[in-house]
């Protein structure tokens, strides 16, 4: 027995755009008989490979992401894996049961309860009726909503409606497990579970494929990406590499981002603001080292050069003040400097930042300028877990290291309550 | 383990007649879905499957079996018209549901893969309760009439049978075509309006002039409905040209088969 789970070999597929979905019986006919006109029909419709000699291997157990951009052909190849569409050339081969996820709750009907709605969605996911019975309790039990089970779901609210819907999926037990970003719909915490449950699924040892342009979340489901591009694979190996790779291709524009204004002759100011993140395309892992250049330009000798940056987030709160003060006097003479700033280890939680700084004498003196919101970057949190419950955002402004230990005995008082 | 390939250039047209069988449950829950919803709400509920076809029928006795007054060769006007009236409704309300199913199930299609065929077929079933219901109806009548079916009476779930293969034969065609052609969704009630009266439901088949029988029985329901009706209340056997109805019921359905396969390829990139 091999232990392949899927193999795909010059895959492609060609859509007709500009073509009507479904046309007309008149405008079928016409063209049917359009050789007996005189007058040449434009072609009306263009070409466009959505997938081009697309080839790669899945082993079996591997979890395997398909990143890539809005149009890059990634649910073209999913379509085509999960058999909906029928690929124009090339051949596939699949080893085990397949179960798609392509959105959860496919055949919902509103007038059915909620009962009638699992063995109806189960069955259509591919699963047998004995399988949906055996796991019936369980899927209600996960969705949390057993009191409301035999009444209509077109009474259910949306939640509750996502709830049962993915308690559903959850329950599949394919060999094959190919996952669309259905994950992109519901609130943090039933996103936490999805991802959860499906991080279960991969370490089950079955095959899963996993397209999203998530990327924290595939950074902990998947060991391996594919990228595409324009219908064609770019790229393919170790998730860091991928991921590198296609945060490099979506924020080219790096230095772009960083503050560049030009000097002035008579008065004192920062001409430059620039981080150097772990990630390219500004984007940082959380705990790696971070740096953070500043240029400054004096035309004149100034008391001393004060200088403080703020790191705020997305929210608008400061999370973090670093400041140079020139103590030693030697940036605050007539020149252009560059002050560098090193964190070993850059500990702001996930989430999005930008950068606030100012320029001043001490107090008393001149505040020559203040610059606000510039070089945003993000914080990510690719590699690390955190255990059971995964990380969410604005529960944390930094994070720590840190070490538990069970103690022998304990070193606490207890109050005697006698 | 299941073991599949997908091989863009050998296109396979057979029908995989196995796979539908796997997908047995998907077949029962989809039709089991389209009852519960089709009387979710009402307050007659079951009732409406007798009371569109009575209304016809009553049309029927008075416009055929009072003022015209065809000759029916002894069977009570309204058993006459029901019998084949029944069997008409059914298979307008299969090939109606079957030719709207593949556009109506749109984004299931799109998200999930089994055969599609499982769809229109899925009708037939639908349709059958609403038949039995009426069929009921007319066991009523019968025993009001004090009317006896004939020993023909054996040879009903033959017809019932064509009835279906008549019906989704149409259905799948017209599921297939509806995909590419929106067109076919306005030409159903047209060809219900019209076979209700070219078809013998309130009159009987034999008063077709003689040098139009053969082209009157391209219609594979005016065979059905005469052979249905002669299960029921007997009568002279069936004339032959009600063969070639059957016949193009049947090669309807086959073919229907064969063009869903051939469009059922591409039915998620253009439905």
């Amino acid at each position: 027995m091999s232990d392949t789970a899927i193999k795909v070999e010059g895959l492609a597929k060609l859509y007709k755009i500009g073509a009507p979905k479904s046309s007309s019986l008149r405008e079928s006919i016409a063209r049917k008989f359009s050789f007996l006109s005189r007058d040449k029909e434009e072609a009306s419709s263009t070409d466009y490979w959505a997938l081009q000699d697309v080839s790669f291997e899945i082993k079996r157990g591997e979890a395997v992401g398909i990143i890539g951009k809005n149009g890059a052909g990634k649910s073209t190849l999913l379509k085509i894996l999960s058999r909906i569409t029928e690929p124009t050339k090339g051949r596939i081969e699949i080893n085990g049961r397949v179960a798609s996820l392509l959105e959860v709750g496919t055949g919902f009907h509103p007038e059915l309860s909620g009962r009638e709605n699992v063995f109806l969605n189960g069955t259509i996911l591919g699963m047998t009726r004995r399988e949906i019975k055996a796991k019936f309790d369980e899927i209600v039990d996960f969705s949390g909503v057993e009191k409301f089970i035999d009444t209509p779901v077109k009474f259910y609210s949306s939640g509750m409606y996502v709830r049962l819907a993915f308690a559903v999926a959850a329950h599949l037990e394919p060999e094959i497990l190919i996952i669309d970003e259905v994950l992109a719909v519901g609130d943090a915490e039933f996103q936490k579970k999805c991802l959860g449950k499906m991080s279960e699924v991969a370490g089950q040892g079955r095959t899963v494929i996993f397209v999203s342009h998530d990327m924290q979340a595939v950074s902990r489901l998947v060991s391996s990406c594919v990228y595409l591009k324009q219908g064609v694979i770019v790229a393919k190996g170790e998730k860091n590499k991928m991921i590198n790779k296609y945060l490099e291709d979506i924020n080219p524009g790096k230095n772009e981002l960083a503050y560049v204004d030009p000097i002035l002759e008579n008065k004192p100011k920062i001409t430059a603001i620039k981080l150097e993140t772990s990630k390219p395309g500004n984007f940082h892992v959380n705990a790696d080292c971070l740096k953070v250049w500043v240029n400054i330009s004096i035309p004149y000798r100034i008391k001393k050069t004060c200088i403080t940056l703020q790191v705020k987030d997305n929210r608008g709160i400061a999370c973090l003040d670093f400041s140079y003060f020139d103590t030693k006097l030697v940036c605050s003479d007539a020149g252009t400097y560059q002050l560098e700033c090193v964190f070993p280890s850059f500990r702001l939680y996930m989430g999005r930042y930008t950068i606030t700084a100012y320029f001043a004498e001490p107090p008393g003196g001149e505040f020559f300028q203040q610059i606000e919101n510039v070089c945003p970057f993000e914080v990510v949190m690719y590699g690390a877990t955190r255990g059971d419950w995964e990380w969410q955002p604005y529960t944390t402004i930094y994070t720590e290291e840190y070490n538990w230990y069970i103690a022998e005995s304990s070193t606490i008082l207890i109050p005697n309550t006698n | 383990m299941q073991k599949l390939i997908i091989d863009a250039s050998k296109k396979s047209i057979s029908i995989n007649t196995k796979e539908l069988f796997t997908y047995k449950d998907l077949f029962v829950i989809l039709a089991y879905r389209d009852l519960r919803v089709r009387y979710a709400q009402t307050f007659l509920g079951l009732l409406w499957a007798v009371i569109q076809p009575l209304f016809t029928l009553l049309i029927f006795v008075l416009v055929f079996g009072k003022a015209i007054k065809i000759d029916t060769g002894g069977v009570p006007y309204p058993i006459f018209a029901l019998s084949g009236l029944s069997a008409w409704t059914y298979f307008a309300f299969v090939m109606n549901q079957a030719g709207n199913s593949i556009v109506g199930a749109q984004n299931m299609i799109q998200k999930i893969y089994f055969p599609r065929l499982i769809i229109p077929l899925s009708k037939a079933v639908v349709g059958l309760v609403d038949f039995i219901v009426t069929l009921l109806f007319m066991a009523g009548l019968m025993l009001w009439y004090q009317f006896a079916p004939s020993h023909n009476l054996f040879f009903l779930p033959l017809f019932i049978l064509l009835t279906i293969i008549a019906a989704l034969g149409i259905g799948i065609w017209l599921s297939a075509l509806t995909i590419r052609y929106r067109d076919f969704q306005h030409i159903v009630p047209f060809m219900v309006q019209i076979g209700l009266y070219a078809t013998p439901i309130a009159y009987p088949a034999s008063i077709v002039p003689s040098e139009y029988q053969l082209l009157y029985h391209i219609n594979p329901m005016a065979g059905v409905v005469e052979g249905f009706r002669w299960s029921i209340t007997g009568g002279s056997s069936l004339e032959a040209v009600a063969y070639v109805s059957f016949g193009v019921a049947i090669v309807l359905f086959i073919s229907s088969l064969f063009y869903f396969r051939k469009v059922e390829r591409v039915m998620a990139d253009i439905v």
